[in-house]
């Protein structure tokens, strides 16, 4: 009886500590998502229907913000052009990944992980230092053009031009900066591999490139996945890299944002209107993509 | 109640001291219930915080208002900066008390109705005797000095002789098809005033629905032919002294830079006339600093600050009296003439009555 009676205080001491956990360990996390998150995406929200305006008076709600964004089709095209750079950015950058990526989970060199750091080592340095760096090299005057000149290509009056301040060099840039990230996921996906089943395959007679195609590759979908929208995400709202190299040519939909909340003259509305609307096509890609990601598990798990 | 310590540690200029003075008699005139000396301590130790001043990266540097610290030793001045205009605006709307803040001319009146600035009191700036009428004139809102003028300088076409050729010495310069990818545009709103200057119309600052069209649409069929927006200034002189540009929309400075660096470089006023700026140093409402803020502007209005910024800066001043030590930079601000940034010589910047519709067209130039 006394073991009993001590037993259940104790049980309830557990079933409390369990109750009260719970909310504990995720209101932290729940909280952060509230006030760093929603809110202010409640807050651009507001301002894209003219709730909160930075100027004063009052102000009647409007949706002329999101008509002019549907209607208008300037910075529809804009975003297209966007979302245009960034998946060629996106796709290059998995594809130069890959091969690195598979080399360092199964060639099974014993320094990967050396490696590994060494291909993420300029992350160390300043995102904007590496921007910048990029216009030392593709100046009229820069690396590449001084080699043409030295090697004869071009005269040093007719550099090539397009190397900067243009479209290609925000993609070329984009692509540097973000290649060792995307390493990253592929590496992972590849090194978890049951290497058993590449026996399997050999034992039942298929090449490697039949078993890279039909077990390495498709196992190894998500974290290309993954890597992919790693990069899409964050480059199609990106504006440091083209309004460093970008010129009038590589112009983005992140660039309007910024011009329009505060660089050029502020109009937080339309500001908030394209903010929205990327947050909104960004949600909706991810979600398809991930929807995508678990078919693809449960088909190959 | 002010501590002893803080005005008996201090050093009282001569100016502080006749002000102190006067203030003391006024108050035992009065005779109230502060006791004179109370008071005459009350209003400096009132006024002596840190003058907070709202002003654009590069203008925090002493020798532009070096004077003031000598009056005011060890009370440099607060700086924050501003990006823009509509900018600093939005800041205080939203809660910002500058006690000087350095809209351009163009923004005075938008400044002076915002109710955020007051009058300045001339008769408290030594100096101001010895500026541009003109600009003067240009800072006044209803017949108040709002803005007191400091720095001035044109928006005009830079470009390099040994590579460019103009047809015509015109705004049609910035579009050249021969020159494609080597030209350069400022990102601003007023790039559909000079359009509209090219186009030969009556009121390019007030333009009509249907011009404000028409310049919109000569700045997107020949975007094409520009390499870059610039909005900062060394990013642009960056890649003109690179060779990436060879025709720019510039400011004077840009000239004597590009000149310094050995290039061949013509600082073009184009027959449509150039547009031209002069910034504008205006009062915070209700400043707790008043006498503070008129010495600071007194002392960016000195000869000595002029000449320093037209000597490093290469902007002119509106201190009449200054003048640089380059003879080039004397002639392309065209210094001796004070009637240099006005009509018929050059378009001044104004207020835009519609300002909001002039900045999405140009944002729309930029996304199309």
């Amino acid at each position: 009886m006394a073991v009993e009676a001590q037993a259940a205080p104790a049980r309830l001491r557990r079933h409390l500590r369990l109750d009260l956990g719970t909310p504990g360990l995720l209101g932290l996390p729940l909280g952060w998502l509230v006030v760093f998150f929603l809110v202010p995406i409640g807050i651009v929200g507001a301002y894209s229907i003219d709730a909160y305006s930075i100027y004063p008076g009052r102000h009647p709600l409007t949706l002329v913000g999101w008509h002019d964004l549907l209607h208008s089709g300037v910075y529809l095209r804009l975003f297209w052009k966007s979302v245009k750079m960034s998946l060629i950015v996106s796709a290059l950058v998995v594809l130069l990944a890959y091969p690195v990526a598979y080399y360092l989970a199964l060639s099974g060199t014993k320094r990967k992980y050396v490696l590994l750091l060494i291909l993420i080592a300029p992350f160390l340095t300043s995102y904007l230092l590496r921007v910048l760096a990029w216009k030392v090299i593709l100046g009229s005057q820069g690396v590449v053009n001084t080699f043409f000149f030295w090697v004869g290509l071009r005269s040093p009056d007719h550099p090539v031009s397009q190397l900067l301040y243009s479209r290609f060099a925000v993609m070329l840039v984009l692509a540097y900066i973000w290649l060792p990230f995307v390493a990253l996921p592929i590496f992972v996906s590849l090194e978890s591999l049951d290497r058993r089943l590449l026996e399997a395959a050999s034992d039942l007679g298929a090449s490697r490139w039949q078993a890279f195609r039909r077990v390495t590759l498709p196992l190894s979908m998500p974290g290309v996945i993954a890597a992919f929208l790693f990069v899409f995400i964050p480059t199609v709202g990106e504006f440091v890299t083209p309004s460093l190299v970008g010129g009038t040519s590589g112009y983005m939909y992140g660039n309007q944002i910024t011009d329009l909340f505060g660089t050029g003259f502020p109009d937080w509305r339309t500001g908030s209107v394209l903010a929205l609307f990327l947050l909104g096509v960004v949600a909706v890609l991810t979600a398809v993509f991930a929807r995508f990601l678990q078919v693809r598990q449960v088909a190959t798990g | 109640m002010v501590d002893d310590n803080d005005l008996t540690g201090r050093r009282l200029s001569r100016d502080d001291f006749l002000k102190l003075s006067a203030v003391a008699g006024g108050a035992a005139l009065l005779g109230g219930r502060t006791s004179p000396a109370e008071a005459a301590r009350a209003r400096l130790a009132k006024e002596s915080g840190r003058l907070q001043v709202l002003d654009w990266a590069g203008y925090e540097v002493k020798p532009l208002w070096a004077p003031y610290l000598k009056k005011y030793p060890g009370q440099a001045p607060k700086f924050t900066f501003m990006t823009n205009e509509a900018n600093a605006l939005a800041k205080m709307h939203a809660g910002f008390k500058p006690d000087v803040v350095r809209p351009y001319v163009g923004y005075v009146r938008d400044f002076a109705n915002s109710g955020f600035v007051q009058p300045w009191d001339p008769s408290l700036i030594s100096n101001f005797k010895y500026l541009n009428p003109v600009m003067v004139k240009a800072g006044q809102v209803g017949g108040k000095q709002y803005g007191i003028p400091a720095d001035w300088g044109f928006d005009a076409i830079l470009y390099r002789t040994d590579k460019v050729k103009p047809k015509a010495r015109s705004w049609s310069l910035l579009f050249d098809d021969r020159y494609a990818g080597k030209i350069a545009w400022f990102d601003d709103l007023n790039q559909l005033v000079w359009a509209g200057y090219y186009l030969g119309f009556k009121q390019p600052y007030n333009q009509t629905d249907a011009e404000l069209k028409r310049s919109q649409k000569l700045l997107i069929s020949k975007k094409h032919l520009v390499r870059l927006f610039w909005s900062s200034e060394t990013d642009m002189d960056n890649a003109f002294a690179s060779g990436d540009l060879w025709i720019a929309y510039a400011w004077p400075n840009d000239w004597v830079i590009m000149k310094s660096k050995g290039l061949k470089v013509v600082y073009m006023h184009p027959k449509e006339g150039p547009l031209s700026w002069i910034g504008m140093l205006m009062l915070g409402k209700g400043t707790s600093r008043y006498q503070h803020a008129h010495a600071f502007a007194d002392a960016w209005s000195s000869v000595e600050s002029a000449t320093w910024l037209e000597n490093n800066y290469g902007y002119g001043e509106a201190n009449t009296r200054a003048r640089p030590k380059s003879s080039d930079l004397l002639r392309v601000l065209q210094l001796t003439n004070p009637n240099a940034v006005s009509e018929p010589n050059a378009h001044i910047d104004r207020y835009v009555p519609r300002r909001q519709v002039y900045a999405k067209l140009w944002e729309e130039v930029k996304a199309a």
